[in-house]
Order: C-alpha cells, then sequence, then structure tokens
C-alpha cells in the first residue's frame, strides 16, 4: 500500500506544479508581433498628487508629460534651457506680450489639430482650474491666429517661457474632454485605460508627428514598496523601474541590468536661523558649519555614490550652476580656528566648545520622509563634533510645524528641487529673499533684494545668469545656507530596453525612441 | 437575545474611544495630508495654496473641532471624503472590501488544509522526528514577521523560479496564491501548536486509553473520537482568526500590491488621510468585537456551563 501513498504524493505535487508553473507570468516581449513593455514606477499614485494623466488636475501633469502623452510649448534641454517642442519660435514684442509660432502638422490623438485656438483653450482652462499655474504664469489674455498664439501677462514675466515648460503646461484637446482622468495630448502614446493608484496603459500614437513610436503597448505600474518594485523587475514583471530605493541598485549593477543616471536640481541643504537666540546668529558659527560638513564623504560614504556635492545652490549644467560661484571646503582645522578666533573655545575639556557659558549645541530639524536627511544628519553630527560642537538632531515628520518655531532650532536641512522650471528666480523668491515665503530663518540681506529686484525684471537669459550667480556668491558669502548634495536620479531597466533614460528635470521619461530589443 | 443586544450596545463606548484615540494620534504625529503630498513632490507651493486646500478640507480648525465634524458626518451617515483622493470613503471602502475578503477566506482555507493535518501528525506522532520537526518549524514560522515571509517567498517563487507573480493584477487565483501562503504561513505556525496541544490533550484523556483496552483500531479513535472532541477549540481558534486576517492583512496587501482594504489603510496612515483612517479604524473594532461576540454566543450556546452560570447570576 505504501508505493501508493507515494505514488498519489508524487501526482499531487507534480499537478501542484504544474499549475503554478501555468501561473507564472512575464509581461514582456514581443509576443503576437507587438513590442509591449511594462514599468514599475513608485511615484505615479495620489498621494504625489498625480492621480490621473490630467495636467490640469494638481500635479498629474507629471504623469501626462512622463509617460510621452502631452508636450509643452517648449521642452528643457540636459541644462535646462529652454528648446523649441511644440512652439517653434517665440519673441517677447514688449516685458507684457510674447508671440508664440507653433509647430505645424501636429495633431491631438483626438484627430483635432493643434492650432493656436486649442492652445488657446488649453491655457484658459489651465489657468481657470489650477491655482499653482494661475499664479506662476499670471497670463492676462491669450490671442489665437491661425498657428499664431500671443500671450499677454498681467506683470513682466522673464521666466514664463520655463513656466510653460512645467508639467501642467501639456497642450491638451479640452474638446476631447478628461473622461476618468484621461486626455488627448500630442505625445508619442495615447492613454487608453487607467486604474487610479493601480496601471495606465498606453498605446503608440500612429500619427505622431516626431516619428513612430518603436512600442506598441506600454503599462505603467504603480508599485508604492520599494522592495516589491526590485523584486518584480528581477522577475521580469516589469522591465523598467522608477523611483527604486538605493538599497536594491546593487542587485542591478551587472550585465543583465542599464542604470541611467543624471544630476537633479533635486538639492539636500541646511538653511541657518538668523534668531538672536540661535548659535547660527553668530557667522563664526555659520561659516564653521559649512567647513564642518564633509559633503564628499556624505555622499560616498552614506548614499553609496547616489549623488553629487554640492556647491552652490545649483548643479553644475545651466549656466548659472555648479561651481561657477565660490563656497567653502570641508577643512576641519580651518573651521577650529574660526570659532577659536571668535571665542568658542572647550574650556571644560568635554569636547564641545563654550562661549560666555554657553555650550555650542546645534539643534539639527530634519525630516524623515526623504530616506538622505536623516543621513545628512548623522553625517553632520559626526562631522561637526570633530570641530567641537554638539549636534541635536530633531527628524520628525512634524517639521512644518515644528519650523515655525524659531527658538527649537539652529539648522533646518530639507530637499528641494532648486530649479523646477530651469529658472533660477524662484528659488530666491522661496527661501533667501527678505520677503521669501520660505525663509523661516530670518536672513536678510539688502544686496540680495536689491539684485532680485533687477532680475524681476530682467528678460535677457544670459544677464539673468549673471545674477543669479551674484546671488547666490551672496548667501554662500554669508553663510546663509549650506549647500550639501544633488541627487543623482536613477532610472533601471532590463538590458534590452533602449532609451529609457533618465533626464535632468526629471519629466521625459518614454520618448518616441523608448524601444524594447 | 439580550445578551446579544447588550454586547452590540458596549460596541458603542468602544467606537467612540477607539475612533478620538486614532484621531488624537494621527493628530499628535504631526503633518497632515495636504503638507505630506506637497513635500512628496519636493518643490515648494505658495503658502496660500496650501493654506486654501487646508482650508477646504477642514483641516485649519483646531483638533476637537475637526473630530467633532467628522463625528456628525458620521452620524449623518455621512464618513467623509478622502483628503488624497477626493473619492467617497464609504464607496473607496466597500469597493476594495471585497478583495480583502477574498484573501481572507482564501488564507483561512489554506491555514486549515495545513496546521489541521499536521497538528494532528504531530500530536499523533508525539516526540518522534514528524513532531519534532514540525515543531521545529512551526517555532521558525512564529519567528519570522510576514512581511518577511512574502520577501521569501518573492525571491523563490517569483523571482527564483518565476512561477508566480510577485505583484497583484487584480484579485485572480495567480495573484491570491503568493499572499495566501504569506498569511496562511504564519497562521499555519500559530495553529499547528494549539491542534496539536489540543489533540494531544484529548489522546491522554482515559476515554482514549478505554477505547483501546477495548480493542478499537486507532484511526478510529482519532477521526471518530478525538477530533470530535478537538473540533469546538480548534473551530474557536479559526473563527478568531478570521478577525485577525481581516484587520492583520494591511501589510501583506501592500508588499503584493493587493488592492484591498489594507493597502488602503497603509496608503492613509502615511498620507494622513484621516477619514479613510477613520473608516479602517471602525472597520476594524466591528469586526473585533463582531468575532468576539460570535465567539461568546457559541460559548453560550453549546456550553451549558456558561449557561448556567449567567442564570445563576
Amino acid at each position: 500500500m505504501k508505493w501508493k501513498k507515494l505514488l498519489a504524493l508524487g501526482l499531487g505535487v507534480c499537478l501542484s506544479v504544474g499549475v503554478l508553473t501555468g501561473c507564472g507570468n512575464d509581461t514582456a516581449g514581443k509576443g503576437n508581433g507587438e513590442k509591449v513593455l511594462t514599468i514599475g514606477d513608485t511615484t505615479f499614485n495620489s498621494s504625489n498628487e498625480e492621480p490621473d494623466v490630467n495636467p490640469h488636475n494638481a500635479y498629474a501633469g507629471w504623469a501626462c508629460i512622463r509617460y510621452g502623452i502631452g508636450e509643452t510649448l517648449i521642452k528643457y534641454s540636459d541644462n535646462m534651457e529652454i528648446q523649441p517642442w511644440l512652439a517653434v519660435k517665440w519673441e517677447n514684442v514688449d516685458p507684457l506680450t510674447w508671440k508664440f509660432t507653433l509647430r505645424d502638422g501636429v495633431n491631438f490623438s483626438s484627430g483635432r489639430a493643434m492650432d493656436a485656438a486649442a492652445v488657446k483653450q488649453c491655457l484658459e482652462h489651465l489657468i481657470a482650474n489650477n491655482k499653482r499655474a494661475a499664479q506662476d504664469l499670471k497670463i492676462a489674455s491669450i490671442e489665437a491666429n491661425g498657428q499664431e498664439l500671443i500671450i499677454k501677462t498681467k506683470e513682466p514675466k522673464p521666466a514664463l517661457l520655463n513656466y510653460l515648460g512645467d508639467p501642467y503646461g501639456c497642450i491638451i484637446d479640452v474638446d476631447a474632454g478628461f473622461d476618468k482622468g484621461i486626455v488627448a495630448g500630442t505625445g508619442p502614446y495615447i492613454a487608453v485605460d487607467m486604474k487610479t493608484d493601480d496601471h495606465l496603459t498606453l498605446k503608440k500614437n500612429e500619427n505622431y508627428w516626431g516619428g513612430t513610436p518603436k512600442l506598441d503597448k506600454l503599462t505603467i505600474r504603480t508599485i508604492t514598496d520599494g522592495n516589491t518594485l526590485s523584486n518584480a523587475l528581477q522577475s521580469g514583471e516589469v522591465q523598467a523601474a522608477y523611483g527604486m530605493a538605493y538599497e536594491s541598485y546593487p542587485l542591478f549593477r551587472n550585465d543583465k541590468y542599464t542604470i541611467s543616471q543624471i544630476a537633479t536640481s533635486r538639492c539636500f541643504f541646511g538653511k541657518m536661523n538668523f534668531d538672536p537666540d540661535s548659535v547660527c546668529s553668530d557667522p563664526a558659527v555659520r561659516q564653521a558649519i559649512s567647513m564642518g560638513i564633509d559633503k564628499e564623504n556624505f555622499v560616498a560614504k552614506l548614499l553609496d555614490g547616489n549623488g553629487f556635492p554640492a556647491n552652490g545652490v545649483f548643479p553644475a549644467g545651466p549656466a548659472f550652476g555648479g561651481d561657477k560661484v565660490k563656497a567653502e571646503k570641508f577643512d576641519p582645522e580651518g573651521a577650529k580656528k574660526v570659532l577659536e578666533a571668535a571665542g568658542w573655545v572647550d574650556t571644560d575639556g568635554d569636547g564641545i566648545r563654550e562661549k560666555n557659558g554657553k555650550k555650542l549645541i546645534v539643534k539639527w530639524l530634519t525630516y524623515p520622509s526623504r530616506q538622505e536627511l536623516p543621513l545628512l544628519a548623522e553625517s553632520a553630527q559626526a562631522t561637526l563634533k570633530d570641530i567641537g560642537m554638539q549636534v541635536e538632531v530633531n527628524c520628525t515628520a512634524d517639521n512644518n510645524q515644528a519650523v515655525k518655531d524659531v527658538k527649537g532650532w539652529d539648522v533646518y536641512a530639507m530637499a528641494n528641487v532648486q530649479a523646477p522650471t530651469g529658472d533660477p528666480e524662484y528659488w530666491f523668491t522661496v527661501f533667501a529673499t527678505g520677503n521669501a515665503t520660505k525663509n523661516q530663518g530670518k536672513y536678510q540681506s539688502a544686496k540680495l533684494d536689491a539684485l532680485e529686484a533687477q532680475l524681476s525684471q530682467e528678460f535677457d537669459p544670459a544677464k539673468r545668469a549673471q545674477l543669479a550667480l551674484e546671488m547666490q556668491q551672496v548667501v554662500l558669502d554669508d553663510h546663509a545656507f549650506v549647500f550639501c548634495s544633488f541627487l543623482k536620479m536613477s532610472m533601471i531597466s532590463k538590458a534590452n530596453v533602449k532609451n529609457y533614460t533618465s533626464h535632468a528635470c526629471d519629466y521625459y521619461q518614454v520618448t518616441a525612441d523608448l524601444d524594447l530589443e | 437575545m439580550n445578551y446579544a443586544v447588550k454586547r452590540f450596545i458596549q460596541l458603542i463606548p468602544i467606537l467612540f474611544g477607539i475612533t478620538f484615540l486614532s484621531f488624537l494620534l494621527m493628530y499628535l504625529a504631526g503633518s497632515d495630508a495636504v503638507t505630506e503630498m506637497y513635500t512628496n513632490r519636493g518643490v515648494e507651493v505658495a503658502q496660500e495654496i496650501i493654506d486654501e486646500k487646508k482650508a477646504a478640507l477642514g483641516l485649519n480648525l483646531p483638533f476637537l473641532q475637526q473630530y467633532l465634524n467628522w463625528l456628525w458626518g458620521m452620524f449623518h451617515g455621512n464618513m467623509g471624503v478622502s483628503y488624497v483622493t477626493g473619492e467617497d470613503v464609504l464607496g473607496a471602502f466597500m469597493k476594495k472590501l471585497p478583495a480583502t475578503l477574498l484573501l481572507t477566506a482564501l488564507s483561512i482555507a489554506m491555514t486549515v488544509v495545513i496546521s489541521l493535518p499536521c497538528g494532528i501528525l504531530a500530536a499523533v506522532r508525539h516526540d518522534k522526528i514528524a513532531d519534532i520537526v514540525l515543531r521545529f518549524g512551526s517555532f521558525l514560522g512564529n519567528a519570522m514577521p510576514n512581511f518577511f515571509v512574502g520577501m521569501l517567498l518573492m525571491e523563490f517563487l517569483g523571482i527564483q523560479l518565476g512561477i508566480l507573480p510577485v505583484i497583484s493584477s487584480g484579485t485572480d487565483i495567480k495573484s491570491a496564491i503568493m499572499p495566501t501562503l504569506t498569511l496562511a504561513i504564519a497562521m499555519s505556525a500559530k495553529y499547528l501548536r494549539q491542534v496539536r496541544s489540543t489533540v494531544l490533550e484529548e489522546l491522554n484523556k482515559d476515554y482514549v486509553l478505554g477505547a483501546r483496552a477495548r480493542g478499537i483500531s486507532a484511526q478510529v479513535i482519532l477521526w471518530k473520537n478525538v477530533m470530535k472532541a478537538s473540533m469546538l477549540t480548534i473551530m474557536t481558534l479559526l473563527a478568531l482568526s478570521i478577525g485577525s486576517l481581516l484587520g492583520g492583512t494591511a501589510i501583506i496587501e501592500s508588499i503584493f500590491m493587493w488592492d484591498g482594504v489594507g493597502k488602503l489603510a497603509v496608503d492613509a496612515i502615511n498620507m494622513r488621510d484621516y477619514p479613510i483612517i477613520q473608516a479602517y479604524v471602525m472597520w476594524m473594532a466591528i469586526i473585533y468585537v463582531f468575532v468576539n461576540l460570535v465567539a461568546d454566543l457559541l460559548y453560550h450556546h453549546l456550553d451549558p456551563r456558561i449557561r448556567l452560570g449567567v442564570n445563576a447570576k
């Protein structure tokens, strides 16, 4: 009887394996002669204000442009310089008037021709429905005549072109509607099906003006867990991944995968508190902090090379970025001398300096939602201790509330995309000028404010870049901020996926060239 | 009947307490849905846009007023709308509930299939190799958190063997196998030991010795007597596990992208989406109270000693 049991057991195992094998799933490939690609993405979800692909809805324009559905009037080069896209040329008629000539022979996926009337309708719908866009663009009126579009602004807007390249500026056919968050754009792919927080299905736009897209079908899968994304890429369920956690990168550093990396303007930096009760109100302390943070080591060791040490406000690339400004280098011995000269001396031998009976304790406020920030706090804690500063870290999700209490922090370390539209003015008006909206440390510089007044009226890109450099130097000379590193953005794909390439502005993920071999 | 009504009345203060506490804890944790959304994006947004959105959602109000507004809506049958998606909370919850119910039912079925025969085998082979191996397996299963089991299964079944998908593509069976196995392994590790000890206790009773002495076969004693006597305890344990599974699938749903209420809750917690969190908390409270009530009623009905005790009072 025993052999019968064994036979039954063996059959059972075979059946189970057979059933499970039948369950195997490989979504990649060229079955039925079609090229089909699936991309796993941790950011395409309602938590990122991307519940759909309607560019007029919150930040969903990022999905619209990233997945090749929509295109903007201008696009950014790898150096974040402005290039023609749906607009082939433009002219600044006077400080309030811009004249655009639109590209001929472009149709929306709905079949409608992309002319000035369609663009006017789209932009009017945008500013009526997206407060952020309305505030950025400050459009007073739009005129349409064939392929000629005239935009009048309420006030001089030197950065209007930059803002028109923001993902919310995707030109869509408003008449085609917004059914289930799907829109008709001019891009290489057409959205055909979407479920919020789950997936987006795209098919190729056979009539794309920029050539025939290489893939027949594309699926974007929302995957919230970083480990699951890594497993899905390894198992072949997705063939490309966006938003992978750093710790998974070593799994993909081999011949089977391609990692495309580029420096972005997402910066990790600390802002100093100028409140009289803060130790950072002392210029020597601010300078010593700037000299005491080991950016190179932070990027190499703690970020495992997934970043670039920062010099100024902006990364290398744009005319106003990189090492064109002079910032403090890591110099612990120099920092010690600066502190000693200012009267900060360790009198009790505990390794922490004092002045007038006050210990040199730096309250470091940061938040955990960006994985790099707690690491930066640890790094600063270690290197600043070597120069006699005690760093007390407060890493809290309630940072926005905590930063309002100026007595509760000395350095606020944060992450921010410094030039999301390639224009430098945004950063200064948000963080550094006297009336900046996020200048919680109350930094004041009459020189900086005067330069900003010039920048706000300057239309010449070269002069704007020069002003931005001068303004950065003011901020750096005052040691009002310490810029630590820029994010190196990575996109990982199977080796047979071609042209899945990172771009400095993080917008152009799916293009007509994306291919599967 | 009176007993059941009394228990349902007890549910009211429990729901008040638990919803207030969860609201308070989320508030104390800091941040809010609007801030989280803009922080995730990493681009600073004008304060007036943030303030306007907060005001529209009522997030600018004092804590107590926010809670009372939510409570007032609840009394009027309105659970509110999600701060993140703008979807009706009840609708969103009900849309995802069937997936969680399916995962729970499959996990319980698989738990029974694994733990019952293994538990009986361990009891019958008391202190023999099979018992030792199964007990070791049970220790191992208990020691590993279920998300870790999930990761191991993904590695072996999804990546190495490539026979199962690591991400769910709906509520089909092939997508369900791995999350079901993950939940069932953890549950089985627990119940295997309980089944073993229950069966073992019965096997050591005098009536088993008497039956053996009368020459009744071991198979008959085990299946017709011992199992019958053990079943009440085993069924009660399984009934209670329904509660923990219905409320405890959250992490597994998130890992496998299983589109159920657990994943909805994890996403909501990350985003401080209070109305969704409150709905999930209420769901958990109701499940636990309901399952405990059913278990109590079963005991009440099946065990005359409990009934008599109640009557004597």
